[in-house]
């Protein structure tokens, strides 16, 4: 079973009391832990300036949660209680998980490629070495 | 003598255009004599294309931007500049939409994405900044578009 990674950010009003924002994240908890998945980080970036008007609003309250499940369906629950609530104007979530093997992939092959060098540079010192003999002898015998 | 070959080439030229002109009288040719030239010069379709593949190697800086040398980035014979991807130099393996202020430099101030040739961007970062700098849109991280 493949462990999925997903990044959840939800976008509230401005101003929104603490407590909503925080009853809206313990009810998100609570379905992913029903579902079978965990939310793993909670942070609260909180209020910024938006690039666009959002439901009339210049500034939000930003949440970003990371989700980890090996069931599909909970994103789609997670979304739809974000979508009924009043307070959270836009939300986006993104899987990671392909993303996230990339990357270790890469920095696999990094690392492997990084502890070969050093064979190859001792290998090459060795090849002009004959050449000198012959050139030491002619010297020699001028 | 010299009007030897001079004759040559009209009387060359009807016998190649009637078997032309014959199945197509309304084909976009040049009538006359131009005819018998008509598959090289014709190229202005070709010659467009050409000319438009060739723009595509050569870019803004034509062949000035040679001596970019082997970079671990990327390619780089058609740069006006010896530019870096950044990335690379840096080894970033995952760029982050989150991180608004890491993507600011490649968007234009209208909201558009920077190409690469503007940039120096290598071809597979350009396409996870494109990825990243789209997410970020859609979360109002950045901006679609601003007016000037």
């Amino acid at each position: 079973m493949e462990e999925r990674v997903y990044d959840l950010i939800f976008i509230c009003r401005p101003a929104t009391p603490e407590e909503e924002i925080g009853k809206i994240i313990t009810t998100l908890e609570t379905s992913a832990t029903e579902l079978g998945g965990k939310i793993e980080k909670t942070e609260k970036w909180g209020t910024r300036r938006l690039a666009y008007r959002v439901a009339k609003h210049r500034e939000g309250f930003f949440v970003y949660m990371v989700v980890r499940s090996s069931n599909g369906d909970i994103i789609k629950e997670l979304e739809r209680r974000l979508k009924v609530s009043d307070p959270v104007i836009k939300y986006q979530t993104v899987r990671l998980d392909e993303e996230l093997k990339r990357q270790q992939k890469l920095v696999h092959h990094r690392e492997r490629r990084a502890s070969r060098r050093p064979r190859k540079q001792a290998a090459t010192p060795a090849a002009p070495q004959p050449i000198f003999p012959p050139a030491e002898q002619t010297a020699a015998g001028d | 003598m010299s009007d030897e070959p001079i004759k040559a080439t009209p009387e060359a030229a009807p016998v190649s255009a009637a078997p032309a002109a014959a199945p197509a009288p309304s084909a976009p040719r040049h009538e006359g004599h131009h005819s018998g030239g008509a598959p090289r010069r014709e190229g202005g379709y070709s010659g467009g294309g050409g000319g438009g593949q060739r723009r595509e190697g050569g870019g803004p800086g034509g062949p000035g931007g040679g001596p970019g040398g082997p970079r671990r980035g990327g390619k780089r014979q058609f740069f006006r500049k010896k530019k870096v991807c950044r990335f690379c130099v840096e080894r970033v393996d995952f760029i982050d939409y989150k991180k608004a202020e890491m993507l600011q430099p490649f968007v234009q101030e209208r909201g558009k994405i920077l190409p690469r040739r503007m940039t120096g961007t290598c071809s597979r970062h350009q396409r996870w900044l494109g990825e990243a700098i789209k997410r970020a849109r859609n979360i109002a991280l950045l901006p679609f578009a601003t007016e000037l």
